[in-house]
């Protein structure tokens, strides 16, 4: 499982940029896109945010306030976009590549129940399975917290569109990632 | 119009310090290869207008069309103009820069099958004008477009008519099945003829089925057509690529395209579960030369009826027909021939028809000589074999025969008249019989009973004797042959809906396939249930009457999922073919539909890549096509909210990618620069600048792919063209000079777009690309 994560300004530009694998079930929390996966991440993940504001501006299906959490909102292959989106606009999109062993067997997580068939696509890993959707969320809620603390910081510009470059904040990043994902 | 290129041979000459100066890319041995492996054929000019002319079929109708959006100038419109203006077409006028060939390419692929059969002196009679395909070949290309309209009455009894209906002549080899007799064991008659059956059984080795229903050999076809605008898309060339450049701003036309779902439509297989391709007609034809013509024809019709031309089993051998004497003009007397017809319309009734033709051989030269016109719904395999023939065949012949214009007149009156006053009232007839008789039984309380008793066969049974003595088995389907009997009610429901389709009545067909679904899917005949469910979800897709997206998602979505999966997974014979039919003609027509629907397109279309439907070609050409429906989806006020244009671009690049693989040079380019338009389109408009992707990452790839197209294109090139070399050398100097490769997307746009550059590929010379970007680190993005 390769996560690749980005937090898009409102005018589309990369913020921060992070890519980490999974940390479960004997992951060593680096990633592992294949060449070409590694080489479409950015594009696939720029081309949901089409979908993200489909999403964001269309009906809301939670009643009562928009949810900041997206949930699974595109897929390309095998890749999986979730997305978080703050109150300012910037969104947070994780992209979600499934190793391919993943596929047929049985998942740490309970991801997957059974395999869908032939025709599934993912196979095993399903992104809007309860404990997935929980998983990303956590990370999230995390990252968002630690977000917001850097946003604030008065010597940094990091809310008028300066890409990110805190080391603490990629290092809270990384710590959710390691504890959530 | 085709300068020979190479009439005069020039010693290669490279600049002495080329190999130091430039670093061509490392594909540079691919294309070497695949060109040395090519044919050559740049100098072929009957070859070239080959390519032209099936290119031209599917450029040329939409470069009219796509000019604005009502596509009113379309000559052959689907719609008579006074429907056509107000926007039934699609229910929500198309939008703009979308253009409708699609529709009117799937309407008039499936048209009515006319079988053609004649006695052995009318196919020597037809030979000797010098055509090697008989009757056959000469009625062919006259069945596809009809002159004139033909008016057709639907269920409802209103009337409508069409210009660009047409029929297939189809050979009876086809309809059996059979590989095509390629050479009949003819006698000699005289030996002028003899060195023309010579040279017919060289070309005859490589005839082709003219079947379609191969994937391969559509991939095949398109390919042959890539590589040759590919290698020979010099300036002096009249490419089609280029004439149809201005009307190419409709995001992601392609004629290679139109060309490849064409060649997917063309010759639908003969097969138990639709009756596109059985026959409706059968053309029975004798000539002046046979001795007894009365004999000949019953004699024919008999051998259609039990003998050895009979149709298979699954197929309805009662279908029309219509009886042809062909008078030669020369020979023949023209008092007697009255005579023969009269008695011919005694005998066999009103369908008989006196095709006056002329019988000698008729060459270019010859005052009212035609070049016979080209089929366009030919077979993959047909065409590839006649690429074949013309590459092999020496320079400036035009193996094309001719005909005298008198005799085009003649088939064309021929044509109409069973077309117009047999065939289309017959059918009209029959849909009118079986919707009363079956379908409206079957629609009726007792048929929902019927139906309910079939299921449980043993209450329907024990019951309702009634019931069961309709049906007296279970089933009316033969598991084993996997087929039903021609006169069943579900195989007469199925030819009544591939009727009203083929007549364009799309809510009877509709309504009718809907009926068939459940019926088929009772009795588990999935191969039926999946044509079925095909043919609804196009009939709904195509009928004029507006969709609501519920509908859409529950019914139409329902349709082609089960369709697909019926035709690939839930059988034996997985038939993937049909499975990509669905898929590419649903999201044509869903494209069509615009707004959210062009989303399920997208997801139709890369279903197909996801099942591995199509060949390198085949993915190429349809990621391709996603990106241009996902494209035409139009955004909400200023900030184009609920456009789909990154993700438009985000497959413009991977269709670069693909057909960079591909060695396609040119095609890559275009998809990048489709591509870095789309991406660019917003910058653009606030700054004018440089476009740079939101991404270091994605500028790189794109950077590093467009070098690599360069590269390709220049080893392209070079090897067909020397004196190239040294321009393609200083545009590659300038490139790596520059790094942003397509500083502006404006300026590209206009390199490409303009009148003046027929020559795609001085596109990296155009003078704005010298221009260094400003090197400014800020993104403007965040402006």
């Amino acid at each position: 499982m390769s996560y690749y994560f980005t937090i898009f300004s409102p005018t589309d530009t990369p913020l921060f940029t992070h890519e980490f694998g999974t940390s479960r079930s004997s992951g060593d929390g680096t990633a592992h896109f294949n060449a070409t996966d590694r080489h479409l991440a950015p594009f696939i993940l720029h081309s949901a945010l089409d979908i993200l504001e489909e999403v964001q501006w269309g009906p809301s299906s939670t009643a009562g306030s928009a949810p900041m959490y997206l949930k699974h909102i595109d897929k390309y292959a095998n890749n999986y976009v979730s997305c978080w989106i703050t109150g300012a606009n910037v969104r947070f999109l994780l992209l979600t590549r499934p190793r391919d062993e993943v596929l047929g067997e049985v998942d740490w997580e309970g991801r997957g129940e059974s395999c869908r068939g032939r025709l599934g696509v993912g196979g095993v890993y399903r992104p809007d399975a309860p404990a997935t959707e929980e998983a990303v969320k956590n990370f999230m809620v995390d990252v968002y917290e630690s977000w917001v603390k850097t946003v604030m910081n008065p010597f940094f510009h990091a809310g008028n569109g300066d890409v990110v470059k805190s080391p603490v904040f990629r290092a809270r990043v990384a710590a959710a990632a390691k504890k959530y994902l | 119009m085709t300068p020979i290129q190479d009439a005069t041979p020039k010693p290669p000459k490279y600049p002495a310090d080329l190999d130091t100066s430039i670093v061509l890319p490392k594909q540079r041995a691919s294309p070497a290869s695949s060109l040395a492996s090519l044919p050559y054929r740049t100098s072929n000019p009957s070859l070239h207008k080959l390519f032209e002319s099936t290119a031209s079929i599917s450029t040329s109708r939409p470069s009219s069309g796509s000019a604005t959006p009502t596509a009113s100038v379309i000559p052959g419109s689907v719609f008579s103009p006074g429907s056509r203006q107000n926007g039934t077409g699609t229910p929500s006028s198309l939008p703009p820069g979308v253009s409708d060939e699609h529709r009117t390419l799937i309407q008039q692929a499936y048209a009515p099958h006319v079988v053609v059969v004649a006695d052995n002196e009318t196919e020597e009679l037809i030979r000797g004008k010098g055509l090697d395909g008989g009757l056959l070949q000469l009625l062919r290309p006259f069945g596809e477009s009809i002159s004139g309209k033909v008016t057709i009455r639907d269920s409802v009894g209103a009337s409508k008519s069409y210009e660009d209906f047409g029929v297939r002549f189809v050979s009876m080899d086809e309809v059996l099945g059979r590989p095509p007799v390629s050479e009949r064991p003819l006698p000699q008659q005289n030996p002028a003829n003899g060195q023309g059956d010579q040279g017919r059984a060289s070309t005859t080795a490589i005839r082709p089925r003219p079947v379609g229903g191969d994937v391969a050999e559509v991939e095949e076809l398109v390919d042959r057509h890539l590589q040759y605008t590919e290698f020979n898309a010099q300036g002096s060339v009249p490419d089609y690529l280029n004439r149809g450049e201005p009307a190419a701003q409709e995001s992601g036309r392609s004629p290679f395209y139109t060309l490849y779902l064409r060649r997917l439509l063309s010759g639908l297989p003969m097969v138990p579960h639709e009756t596109f391709a059985h026959p409706v007609v059968g053309v029975i034809a004798t000539s002046s030369r046979s001795a007894a013509p009365v004999e000949e024809l019953r004699d024919l019709y008999n051998r259609q009826h039990q003998g050895d031309l009979r149709v298979p089993q699954w197929v309805d051998g009662l279908f029309l027909r219509y009886y042809v004497f062909i008078h030669e003009e020369e020979s023949g007397d023209i008092a007697k021939s009255n005579t023969t017809f009269d008695s011919m319309k005694r005998h066999f009734g009103l369908n008989c028809h006196l095709l006056r033709l002329k019988g000698q051989q008729c060459i270019s030269s010859d005052d009212d000589a035609v070049r016979l016109p080209s089929c366009e719904w030919l077979s993959a395999s047909e065409e590839l074999a006649e690429i074949q023939k013309q590459e092999s065949a020496d320079e400036f012949t035009d193996p094309t025969p001719h005909i005298p214009d008198s005799d085009v007149t003649a088939i064309r009156t021929f044509v109409r008249e069973l077309v117009a006053q047999s065939m289309v009232p017959h059918m009209e007839r029959n849909i009118h019989q079986w919707n009363e008789q079956i379908l409206a039984r079957r629609r009726g309380l007792s048929g929902r009973f019927m139906s309910l008793s079939k299921r449980w066969t043993t209450f329907g049974s024990s019951r309702s004797s009634s019931a069961s003595t309709i049906t007296p088995s279970n089933t009316n389907y033969d598991s084993a042959g996997g087929f039903y009997r021609p006169d069943a009610p579900e195989a007469l429901m199925r030819r009544l809906a591939d009727y009203c389709f083929m007549l364009r009545d799309t809510k009877l067909a509709l309504s009718t396939y809907e009926i068939l679904c459940t019926d088929f899917n009772n009795d588990k005949a999935w191969q039926h249930y999946a044509g079925a469910a095909e043919m609804a979800a196009l009939s709904a897709l195509l009928s004029p009457a507006a969709l609501t997206a519920k509908i859409r998602t529950e019914k139409i979505d329902e349709w082609i999922r089960s369709a697909t999966y019926s035709y690939t997974d839930r059988q034996r014979s997985a038939t993937p073919f049909y499975a990509l039919r669905t898929l590419a003609l649903s999201l044509e027509l869903l494209r069509l539909r615009g707004t959210s629907a062009t989303d399920d397109a997208a997801r139709w279309g890369s279903r197909i890549l996801e099942l591995n439907l199509v060949g390198p070609i085949g993915a190429a050409l349809f990621t391709e096509r996603i990106s241009a429906c996902f494209s035409i989806r139009p955004g909400l006020g200023v900030l184009k909210l609920g456009s789909r244009r990154r993700k438009a671009a985000f497959w413009s690049v991977l269709a670069a990618q693909e057909w960079w693989r591909q060695n396609k040079a040119l095609q890559a380019e275009k998809c990048l620069d489709a591509a870095l338009h789309l991406y660019g389109a917003r910058t653009e408009s606030t700054e004018g600048g440089p476009v740079r992707l939101p991404f270091d990452d994605m500028q790189h790839f794109v950077d590093e792919l467009r070098q690599q197209i360069l590269g390709l294109r220049l080893a392209n090139r070079g090897l067909g063209e020397d004196e190239e070399i040294g321009e393609a050398q200083q545009s590659m100097l300038v490139e790596e000079a520059t790094e942003t490769l397509d500083a502006s997307p404006r300026a590209h746009r206009k390199s490409l777009v303009g009148a003046v550059a027929p020559n795609i590929d001085a596109g990296p010379l155009s003078p704005t690309l010298e221009r260094t970007p400003e090197k400014d680190d800020l993104f403007e993005g965040a402006v």
